[in-house]
């Protein structure tokens, strides 16, 4: 007989290395001879989008279209350090040091802007599609290839340094800044005959502060979801005696496409003030709400509360054997 | 490494008598070349069959249906000459691997390497089917339940090869139903699969069954003490239910010891009665039982 259930679980995570762990990224911002303006950051893309949200965020900062923005990044003879990709810190934490080194070296593009066009202060400059102009008065101004070609040496760093303290003896204290929450809703179909789990549908809602890219945040709902469903109900190293016997993807189970429902999203933006125009740390938070989620599902289900995962069919089977 | 292409089936049997053991056939290389790889098989030579048509692709002859050995599993898959009523032959090769796998992988591959899990044999095995057995100046057919001797091994001599499976056509009030139970719903090797091959008259009375199970014991067979009691009697819940527990029976002895008995025995019971189900569906146009 195949039983249905619901199963909601919510999450939250703090972002960043976090209880006392040095959490510093750094970046550069220099302008190129033809006005553009080139970013060097050590942030690693590993499929998640950094490559896209760095530029982005520069972009941003900096008045530019994206094409205007040379991203360097992932060599480290050229790069200073960002931290890992790791511990959904990118956006948040290097996102922060690209913005800084772009508002430090805007600064010093518009002090220049100022001498070039005979204002008293920058106070008042307008920088934009490559142009800096006086805000009263926009036909007068000047344009970032110009400023280059009197200054070859505009650079800037940015510097951010994450909040991170050790928790107490007892575990207590602020070991993060800030948290992502997320949640999580499935309804799963459980065959009582085969001990099969089938997700029929989900729901995932995340706040992500801002989304730099709602495109790659929805991607990232997609990959968490997948990954939490292996979890869930696949993934399994089989250790034994200190060895992994599922050593392998042969043997390592893995969801494919037929596993994995068609996943309604929402994107809750509510910016955090520390972050780069609001943006948090989203890529582990999405795929940490799905396994209990599902785990809840299945009780909801079949009555059964597994306290072990992979909920396999062999899991089920014996477990509704022994429920009687 | 020797590669051999040959022209033909002869030129194959030559090759074959020449290198005997020491030649191994490859036709989608989808187990093959893996086991290469690891080192486990170092054949002297390779003789590639996956351009022979005549050991290739499906016919109707008389009342068979004839399949070569080097079909691969998409061609069973999208074939027309296979009706409706072979659905679980289908469901079967294409529940194989990937879409990748299934456009190299062949039918006698499946056979020949004796998996436990081989997807397309416990169908094969439901629908009586026989095997076409050549050698230089040799030629004889054996019924494919006879075929397997051990884990991994067929009946096969160095010097034969594979060259035609057969079986009968299904009838109108005919048909075979397969389910398996994979760890997940793509790309999943069998952890237990069901074929059976159902005829019952107008009365619901089962004038043929025949049961055959993968994954559960050295080779895929078939469950003759469960077919024994099926046969004659009129199919509906108590039946199967009845037949159910006495597979569950017979797999729990046959697996005693291992870790999996109790798992595999109770699943068996499930993935039976859905293959069942899918066979009596073809039969009857109608699905009476089903209760989900």
């Amino acid at each position: 007989m195949k039983k249905r259930g619901k199963g909601i679980a919510c999450i939250f995570y703090g972002t960043g290395y976090g209880n006392g762990f040095p959490d510093v990224s750094r970046a550069y911002a220099r302008l190129l001879e033809d006005g553009r303006v080139e970013i060097s950051v050590g942030a690693t893309e590993v499929g998640q989008g950094a490559k896209t949200v760095m530029v982005q965020i520069a972009a941003e900062t900096l008045g530019l279209l994206d094409k205007d923005i040379v991203l360097i990044n992932e060599d480290t003879s050229k790069t200073p350090d960002a931290g890992t990709a790791a511990a959904s810190r990118q956006t948040y934490n290097t996102g922060n040091a690209v913005k800084i080194a772009c508002e430090n070296l805007k600064e010093k593009i518009l002090e220049d802007a100022a001498k070039l066009l005979g204002v008293n202060t920058k106070v008042g400059l307008c920088m934009k599609d490559g142009l800096i102009y006086v805000k009263s008065y926009p036909s007068k101004k000047v344009s970032l290839k110009e400023i280059a070609e009197l200054n070859k040496d505009l650079q800037a760093e940015g510097v951010f340094t994450a909040h991170t303290t050790q928790m107490d003896e007892n575990g207590q204290g602020a070991p993060y800044w800030p948290y992502t929450f997320a949640s999580c809703a499935v309804e799963v179909e459980v065959d009582t005959e085969t001990g099969e789990v089938s997700i029929l549908r989900a729901k995932h809602v995340l706040d992500v502060g801002r989304a730099v890219n709602p495109s790659l945040v929805e991607g990232q709902i997609d990959g968490g979801f997948a990954m939490g469903v292996g979890y869930a109900l696949m993934e399994d190293i089989g250790l034994k005696d200190g060895k992994m016997t599922n050593g392998s993807f042969e043997k390592y189970i893995i969801p494919t496409a037929l596993d994995i429902p068609e996943i309604e999203k929402v994107l809750i933006e509510y910016p955090e003030d520390t972050a780069p125009y609001g943006a948090k740390g989203i890529g582990e938070p999405v795929m940490i709400p799905v396994a209990p989620a599902i785990l809840n599902a299945i009780y909801d289900a079949i009555g059964v509360r597994f306290y072990e995962i992979p909920v396999t069919p062999e899991r089920v089977l014996l477990a509704l054997q022994s429920k009687g | 490494m020797e590669a051999i292409k040959p022209k033909n089936l002869e030129e194959v049997l030559e090759y074959k008598s020449k290198y005997k053991g020491d030649a191994k056939i490859i036709a989608g290389g989808t187990d093959l070349i893996i086991k290469i790889r690891k080192g486990e098989e170092n054949p002297k030579a390779l003789i590639d069959i996956s351009s022979l048509n005549e050991l290739k692709g499906i016919r109707e002859t008389l009342e068979y249906i004839e399949i070569g050995p080097a079909t691969t599993f998409t061609e069973i898959c999208e074939c027309i000459l296979l009706n409706k009523n072979l659905k679980g032959l289908k469901d079967a090769a294409r529940s194989v691997g990937s879409p990748q796998i299934r456009n190299r992988g062949t039918v006698g591959g499946n056979i020949c390497n004796a998996s436990p899990a081989a997807d397309t044999v416990p169908p094969l095995l439901a629908l009586d089917s026989i095997l076409v057995i050549e050698g230089k100046g040799k030629k004889r057919e054996i019924y494919l339940k006879d075929f397997f001797k051990d884990k991994g091994r067929g009946e096969l001599e160095g010097d034969e090869i594979l060259t035609k499976i057969k079986f009968k056509n299904p009838l109108k009030n005919q048909g075979l139903g397969f389910y398996k139970l994979g760890l997940r719903k793509a790309l999943a090797i069998s952890r237990l699969s069901f074929a059976v091959f159902l005829e019952i008259d107008e009365m619901n009375r089962i004038e043929i069954v025949r049961i055959a199970s993968g994954a559960i014991g050295k080779f895929p067979m078939r469950e003759l003490e469960v077919e024994e009691y099926l046969t004659g009697r009129i199919i509906n819940e108590n039946t199967i239910e009845e037949a159910e527990t006495l597979l569950e029976r017979v797999i729990f002895e046959r697996l005693k010891g291992r870790q999996t008995a109790k798992f595999k025995s109770i699943a068996a019971k499930g993935v039976f009665k859905k293959a069942l189900l899918n066979a009596l569906y073809l039969c009857k146009g109608v699905n009476d039982f089903e209760k989900n």
